[in-house]
């Protein structure tokens, strides 16, 4: 539904780069990146560390310059306009609040910095404690005597206390527990709902990524792989890459040959795939929770028999480890409703539909 | 064998906890960090507190006695107020103060340059910035008279070079300061050093995206936040100034004469115990009081261990 | 914001060569000085000779001096070092009631002055009956130096990771044997810095020998007392070695930490 609207407003995006490098001493971090955001949009950069992702949010806010290609702000080039005079702001991984200053003094701290008077300085930092739901005692109060998840919201309201036009969020969750986590990343999106603006996320994490965005850019030494909504990452990764970063995913190393059918490299067998690009040697994807148990050869588009080596319980869902011949580990996904009843290392023969699995050329842009 | 090992700890372990828990001040005593700090401790008592003590107590004692078992007094403190000795001290602190204020601004955007402008070569001139505290500070000084006495470089150069005639810049009130300046400006440009290390650069991009000009940086995060460091570099500067000796005499001839000089002469020429300890005491409490108010402020941990 | 504009660098390296500049003139001043032949010194000096450090290297009471300066320093670092070590265990590496004052207290030699310090020393020495001599010297230096020695291990200590203690501990380690394999190896930078400095300090010192040696006497001494009898061109030249000397030992400290962080990276 977010979608559409962002689509409505496509004519004019908030956000645009064109061509924009970063080189630090000939290498480039971030490598002629061309990307829309739109008004209102929720998107994210996801990449492993060194992707470039911190280098490209840097210049988005104004922390450094590209070194070639603009980036226009609503239709003007603001490749020269300093962080201070951007009506954009940036949430820090370790958020950086003041510790010398209290979680009122905080939220203000823009305000001061613009001129605004005492008197609506504080009526607007106890509006925004209320809209993120911190005690309004915590307007004098030390923010080092805040914890994490609190700190966080402090952080959020400092960002929105100058009302700017795009937020951007450097892994801002990445220091906290896992449950914290999956809290604030829902009260987060939230707070985008809320306030209509437009949010530039960046994260290591896919996972994390899929729950809040409206668009997911995946990054890799200092390009994008695939931009799109988190279905269609989920659903059509176009590289290897993309299709490994959402989480443990089953690699076979097959060659494809003429009639279309591929051949793994390490057991001989052979295998029905989608209709790939080309011929040659290719990566085989299967995700975990596309294998499963079959009793023989009709109940799948491909089988494979093997023994199982362990199980690991995942909460609500199991996996196993499927040992195949001597060299191939196979990863398989049940619901825990739908677990294994034999013993370990005894043989099982597991399969999978041709539609589940994805196939990718290797080439070097995987 | 890593099997035995384990075994031996837990033994070791359960030994150690069945002994017989001692109590109260014994049980503090065993503890590794007050094993570790008796002996600096026992150095600090025997060296520092104990002398300061007798000072205290001889400050008391009548003028001329070299026992501190006479009855108490305050005739040393009347006359060093009487007889204006306690110019000295005031002048002591006058120059400490115009000292302090000089080396703190020249050192901010020194120190500043160094960590934020030269970070990758900071330890280089960190060095080169201590290297003079290892020469002894009266033969520096010699230095600075052979530099600036008429006839010396300065003089000589400008006289030889371009004929101007100048006169000496030696033994003035304004030689003396420039001496304390010299000599105490890397007390103060260290400790500024850290404090300005201390501060995360996030905080700095953190102030600058919110809207702050470079200004306001450095008045609203820069400043506040490098303040422990600052502090304590004026606080070392001023104290170490108050109390210095071979800048006025070589230097400043005898243009003014500082406490220390003071205390000097009475302790040793005059022989006269009490009245050297009376205006000791004038810059212990000076010392005391701005060493405390400060320390006080102050988490070293924060400061030396960058925690 | 971080990218610092040419000009503004190139006025910030000019501000850090003035300081510099500033620092180092006297003893440049100096190193000229005792190289001029005549007894008055003069600028631009009319002739250049060596023969003060002649004078110098023949003098026996010179000499002397040397060799107390020499054994008073190499006693202070030593002894200050061991002090050192164990109290900036306790000033950064344990957790004890009494710490934070134990930290202050420490602090408190280093930000008094030298001079009201080793009169205080003196009048002490005489109190419980010690005849100021070099012995009584090392101690005035000690109450000074270890301080300092013990901030610059504890500067190292703070970095020290305590869970390497307790894992030696877990695999068996004495409380001895921790030390010597694990804490005392991981500090060694540490350790060699605050010797060193402890040295160059006392090396250099003048206000706490001055009321502290009685009859014997430093090179800093020295100096101070032919400033006072008049000047003479021995001081630079003597000025001049004992500058020598301390570039020596830095050098020779700078090879010790080229050679550690070699073997760390596993070149050597």
């Amino acid at each position: 539904m977010v979608t559409t609207e962002a689509e409505a407003r496509a004519a004019q995006p908030i956000l645009q780069l064109r061509a924009i490098e970063k080189v630090f001493d000939q290498f480039a971090a971030v490598d002629r990146i061309t990307l829309d955001i739109q008004e209102g949009e929720f998107f994210t950069i996801v990449g492993p560390s060194g992707s470039g992702k911190t280098t490209m949010v840097r210049m988005l806010v104004g922390m450094d310059k590209p070194t070639r290609g603009d980036i226009l702000l609503r239709g003007q080039r603001i490749n020269d306009v300093p962080a201070n005079k951007r009506p954009t702001c940036m949430v820090f991984q370790s958020l950086a609040l003041f510790p010398h200053r209290t979680v009122g003094q905080n939220i203000e701290f823009p305000l001061k910095i613009r001129g605004v008077d005492p008197a609506a300085r504080k009526k607007r930092a106890l509006e925004l404690l209320a809209q993120l739901r911190l005690p309004d005692h915590y307007y004098g109060k030390a923010v080092t005597q805040c914890s994490g998840g609190e700190r966080q919201r402090v952080a959020l309201a400092r960002a929105l206390a100058f009302d700017p036009e795009i937020l951007f969020f450097d892994e801002p969750l990445s220091a906290l527990d896992y449950k914290l986590r999956k809290v604030l990343e829902k009260e987060l999106k939230d707070i985008h709902r809320q306030t209509g603006k437009t949010f530039v996320y960046i994260t290591h994490s896919l996972e994390e990524a899929m729950v809040m965005s409206d668009r997911i850019g995946v990054m890799n030494r200092g390009r994008f792989v695939q931009v799109g909504t988190p279905n269609e990452i989920y659903g059509s990764p176009t590289t290897r890459f993309v299709s490994e970063f959402m989480g443990e995913v089953n690699i076979l190393d097959v060659t494809v040959g003429p009639d279309g059918t591929a051949t793994d490299d390490v057991t001989g067998a052979r295998y029905l795939v989608p209709p790939s690009a080309g011929a040659g040697p290719c990566s085989l994807v299967i995700r975990p929770e596309s294998l499963r148990f079959v009793d023989g050869p009709s109940q799948a588009h491909n089988v494979v028999t093997g023994t199982v080596y362990n199980e690991y319980l995942l909460g609500s869902r199991v996996q196993y480890q499927i040992r195949v011949g001597e060299k191939q580990v196979l990863l398989l996904e049940n619901l825990r409703d739908q677990r294994y009843e034999g013993d370990l290392d005894s043989p099982v023969t597991v399969g999978w539909d041709t539609g589940d699995s994805m196939i990718f050329p290797k080439g070097p842009l995987q | 064998m890593a099997q035995a090992t384990g075994i031996v700890t837990i033994t070791a372990a359960t030994t150690a906890r069945a002994a017989p828990e001692p109590s109260g001040w014994r049980a503090w005593l065993r503890q590794a960090g007050v094993l570790t700090a008796l002996p600096m401790a026992l150095l600090m008592l025997a060296g520092f507190v104990a002398p300061l003590l007798l000072v205290v107590a001889f400050a008391f004692m009548p003028p001329q006695s070299f026992s501190i078992l006479q009855p108490p007094t305050l005739a040393n403190f009347q006359e060093i107020f009487a007889n204006s000795f306690y110019r000295s001290f005031l002048a002591s602190l006058y120059l400490a103060a115009a000292t302090t204020l000089i080396c703190m601004v020249v050192c901010y955007p020194v120190a500043y340059a160094m960590v934020r402008v030269f970070g990758r070569v900071a330890g280089v001139l960190a060095l080169l910035i201590t290297a003079p505290l290892f020469v002894a500070d009266n033969l520096r000084l010699v230095g600075w008279m052979l530099f600036l006495v008429k006839g010396g470089v300065l003089s000589g150069a400008l006289q030889a070079w371009f004929g101007i005639a100048t006169d000496s810049m030696l033994y003035t009130v304004s030689a003396t300061l420039f001496g304390l300046v010299y000599t105490y400006l890397p007390f103060m440009l260290f400790p500024m050093i850290m404090g300005i290390a201390m501060v995360p650069l996030e905080m700095r991009e953190a102030a600058f995206d919110l809207g702050a000009t470079r200004w306001q940086v450095l008045k609203e995060v820069d400043i506040p936040l490098a303040m422990p460091g600052i502090l304590i570099g004026a606080l070392m500067t001023f104290i170490l100034a108050a109390g210095a000796l071979s800048e006025p005499r070589i230097l400043g001839g005898s243009s003014v004469v500082m406490i220390a000089q003071d205390i000097q002469n009475e302790f040793t020429f005059a022989q006269n115990w009490p009245k050297g300890s009376a205006l000791s005491v004038l810059m212990i409490l000076v010392a005391g009081v701005l060493a405390v108010t400060l320390l006080r402020r102050i988490d070293l941990d924060g400061i030396f261990g960058r925690r | 914001m971080n990218e610092i504009g040419r000009p503004a660098r190139w006025l910030y390296g000019m501000l850090i060569a003035l300081v510099l500049l500033f620092v180092y003139l006297p003893m440049m001043t100096l190193v000229m000085a005792s190289f001029s032949r005549s007894k008055f010194f003069k600028f631009p000096i009319p002739q250049f000779a060596t023969n003060w450090y002649a004078d110098v290297f023949a003098s026996l009471s010179i000499r002397s001096f040397f060799w107390t300066s020499l054994v008073i320093a190499l006693l202070v670092a030593t002894i200050a070092t061991v002090l050192a070590f164990f109290g900036a265990l306790a000033f950064a590496r344990y957790r004890w009631a009494g710490r934070k004052l134990y930290q202050k207290v420490l602090l408190l030699p280093i930000l008094f002055p030298q001079a009201v310090l080793g009169l205080a020393l003196l009048l002490w020495f005489s109190a419980i009956g010690v005849t100021p001599s070099w012995q009584a010297a090392v101690f005035a230096h000690l109450v000074w130096i270890a301080p300092i020695t013990t901030l610059v291990i504890a500067i190292q200590v703070y970095s020290f990771d305590p869970a390497m203690e307790e894992a030696a501990v877990d695999l068996g380690a004495t409380r001895w044997q921790t030390l010597k394999e694990v804490t005392l190896p991981i500090l060694t930078p540490g350790i060699v810095s605050g010797f060193l400095s402890a040295f160059l300090l006392s090396w250099a010192n003048f206000p706490l020998s001055m009321f502290s040696t009685g009859a014997d006497q430093t090179i800093p001494e020295w100096i101070s007392a032919k400033i006072q009898s008049g000047y003479t061109p021995q001081v630079p030249a003597v000025g001049t070695l004992t500058m020598l000397a301390a570039v020596i030992v830095m050098a020779l400290g700078g090879f010790a930490a080229w050679l550690h962080a070699r073997r760390r990276a596993g070149l050597a």
